[in-house]
């Protein structure tokens, strides 16, 4: 597209075709430079927050992890101090740990329910618009009311799903005192939560997708499954790409509930690696450094984790 | 390619499989619309129990077990949040926080996606692969370092303290240069032609044509900013500087958990995201393809 924006440049050039080749040259330079000043003014505001809240952060929380106070104490100079504690420390790799497990359990669960639900949606000629709407509801639901509304789910005495086993004969289970089950109760309110957003762009991609190719597909006698594996996920490839690096991006981050539901217990089996930055950097202690190592680490987990799966998915 | 009504998504659009027999097609309709309604039941009962919850009283909180529908529903809980806790400034706290957030970010990010998408400039692509990359960094990561600056400005506990650092995100710019280089060129082309300046391009074109795509980054930002927590929770300390999720939240202590009280917050904050979301679901069914899916 931007090749028609350069015949629009030649258009104006060729208007004046009675310059000489020197002033040509110059009235192209002016005109380059008028319009590069242009794109920088486009992009000027946009890149004033993106250097104050973004660029700027990155540096000093780079800056950060060698030092520790500064938040409520004086801030001091420790060399590589808080980057060796937090490769030593227990609950680090504790947090680190967790994060990992619930997003192996998180990421592909929420896939598997969304794209299945997308494709049957795709199916429904009536109704599908409220169907969209319902399932879009979790995902417009605070965290903070998510997290009670799963207390009513998990409530170990008049929660749902312990009154339907009571009911149903079997045992009461304890879904968050449990350091067993806490994670995995987390893990089940995560997924409810992020199901209709998935589905909502899984079926929109779905709804994209030409139709001629599964036409000839059902001449040419392919089955559903045949289509959907050698149609629809080679078509989807984009689609599941960036929904998988976002996913992951977005889960290693996995805080909210926790801090609301469980608050990283019980015995930290629910301990995540931005719950651990939040409470040494403001709930208990000044460890301001320690924090920021810590998070830098994660800033470079998630970094590594995406740039794998890029390569990975764009490859193939 | 920007359509704004997308017809079809209410179509089928394979048809349904045609094996002689009328029986085996609506057997296969039927099973869709059970596995449909079955997952909408799972989507909402949790909300119907909330909604229940917060129309009990404080006595037949505790009846076990418990009723899935209030005896006598009353408004108590309603009226206790309003009387004995400052609901309406969080309400205002986060609709001036979350609709600052989206307006800037809509006129900020539309700006820098049609100079990502139509403009040619050295340095667009090393600036471009930036944003990309940067779309990879957690906001939870920076909480420290936001924190000091917010706080070394003055600014916390204030409303640009808790606007600023979402104003930051590059998710923006991305969907935008999406949505802009979508769009046939010949029209900028024709206005350029015209004498139409940059800013007159972009303002008179432009914006008019990506509304679809304003409606998409302004829903999301808007519910980014209404259900996010943990930087107005560390950025807003003082109660009246509280915005709904925070104010939702220290309604519960550590001791006592006043489940009506707490449901109808639920309930009232949620109210608005609904709202909005309903009036807006088509744009952004439409929208949240066209700017994820193409790379």
């Amino acid at each position: 597209m931007s090749d028609i924006t350069l015949t629009s440049t030649e258009i104006g050039a060729a208007g004046q075709l009675s310059l000489s080749p020197e002033e040509h040259k110059r009235e192209q330079r002016r005109y380059l430079l008028r319009r590069t000043a242009t794109a920088y003014l486009f992009l000027v505001p946009a890149a004033v927050f993106f250097i104050a809240f973004l660029v700027i952060p990155i540096g000093f929380l780079f800056f950060y992890t060698f030092h520790n106070g500064g938040i409520i104490s004086p801030r001091v100079y420790v060399g590589l101090d808080n980057w060796r504690n937090v490769f030593r420390d227990d609950l680090v790799i504790t947090s680190i740990k967790n994060t990992l497990v619930y997003c192996l359990m998180a990421i592909p669960s929420v896939f598997v329910i969304s794209m299945f639900l997308a494709l049957v949606l795709q199916q429904a000629t009536r109704g599908g618009s409220v169907f969209r709407s319902v399932f879009y509801l979790p995902t417009l639901t605070p965290y903070v009311v998510a997290a009670l509304i799963w207390q009513f789910v998990v409530h170990r005495d008049f929660g749902i799903l312990n009154m339907t086993l009571v009911k149903l004969g079997r045992d009461p289970v304890n879904w968050i005192g449990d350091p067993d089950m806490a994670l995995k109760s987390i893990t089940m309110l995560e997924v409810w939560r992020g199901v209709g957003f998935w589905t909502l762009l899984f079926l929109a991609a779905l709804i994209g997708l030409p139709k001629e190719l599964y036409q000839a597909a059902a001449i040419d006698g392919a089955n559903a499954w045949q289509r959907f594996r050698h149609l629809t996920i080679p078509l989807l490839r984009p689609t599941i790409f960036f929904a998988v690096v976002m996913a992951t991006i977005w889960n290693l981050q996995l805080f909210d509930s926790v801090s609301i539901m469980t608050n990283g217990g019980p015995q930290n089996s629910t301990a995540t690696v931005v719950w651990y930055i939040q409470q040494t950097t403001f709930a208990y202690t000044d460890k301001v450094g320690f924090g920021a190592a810590l998070s830098f680490t994660l800033l470079m987990l998630i970094l590594v984790l995406a740039l794998i799966e890029i390569r990975l998915l764009r490859k193939r | 390619m920007v359509e704004t009504h997308f017809p079809e998504l209410d179509a089928t659009v394979p048809p349904p499989p045609r094996r002689g027999i009328l029986s085996t097609a609506s057997l296969y309709k039927l099973a869709i619309y059970i596995i449909l309604i079955v997952a909408a039941f799972i989507a909402m009962v949790p909300f119907g129990y909330v909604v229940s919850t917060s129309l009990k009283s404080t006595m037949s909180l505790f009846a076990y077990p418990p009723d899935w529908l209030p005896d006598e529903p009353t408004l108590d809980n309603y009226r206790n949040l309003i009387d004995r806790y400052p609901f309406w400034r969080w309400l205002m706290n986060s609709a001036i926080v979350a609709g600052s957030v989206t307006l800037i970010k809509l006129v900020v990010d539309s700006m820098a996606g049609y100079a990502f998408a139509k403009m040619r400039f050295p340095g667009k692509e090393p600036l471009f692969l930036l944003v990309l990359i940067s779309l990879m960094v957690p906001f939870a990561a920076l909480l420290i370092p936001t924190f000091i600056i917010v706080r070394e400005l003055g600014l916390l506990n204030t409303y640009w303290g808790l606007i600023l650092p979402g104003l930051a995100s590059p998710i923006g710019i991305f969907m935008m240069r999406q949505f802009i280089e979508s769009l046939p060129s010949d029209l900028e082309n024709a206005a350029r032609l015209d004498g139409c300046s940059e800013f007159q391009i972009y303002r008179r074109v432009i914006l008019p044509l990506i509304k679809p795509g304003l409606v998409v980054l302004g829903v999301f930002t808007f519910m980014t900013q209404w259900t996010s927590y943990l930087w107005p929770l560390v950025a807003a300390t003082k109660p009246q500087m509280a915005t709904l999720t925070v104010g939702a939240r220290s309604l519960t202590s550590d001791f006592t958990q006043d489940w009506g009280l707490n449901s109808a917050a639920a309930v009232l904050s949620m109210l608005p995201m609904i709202l909005v979301f309903i009036f807006l679901q088509r744009y952004f069914i439409a929208g949240s393809i066209a700017g994820a899916l193409k790379e």
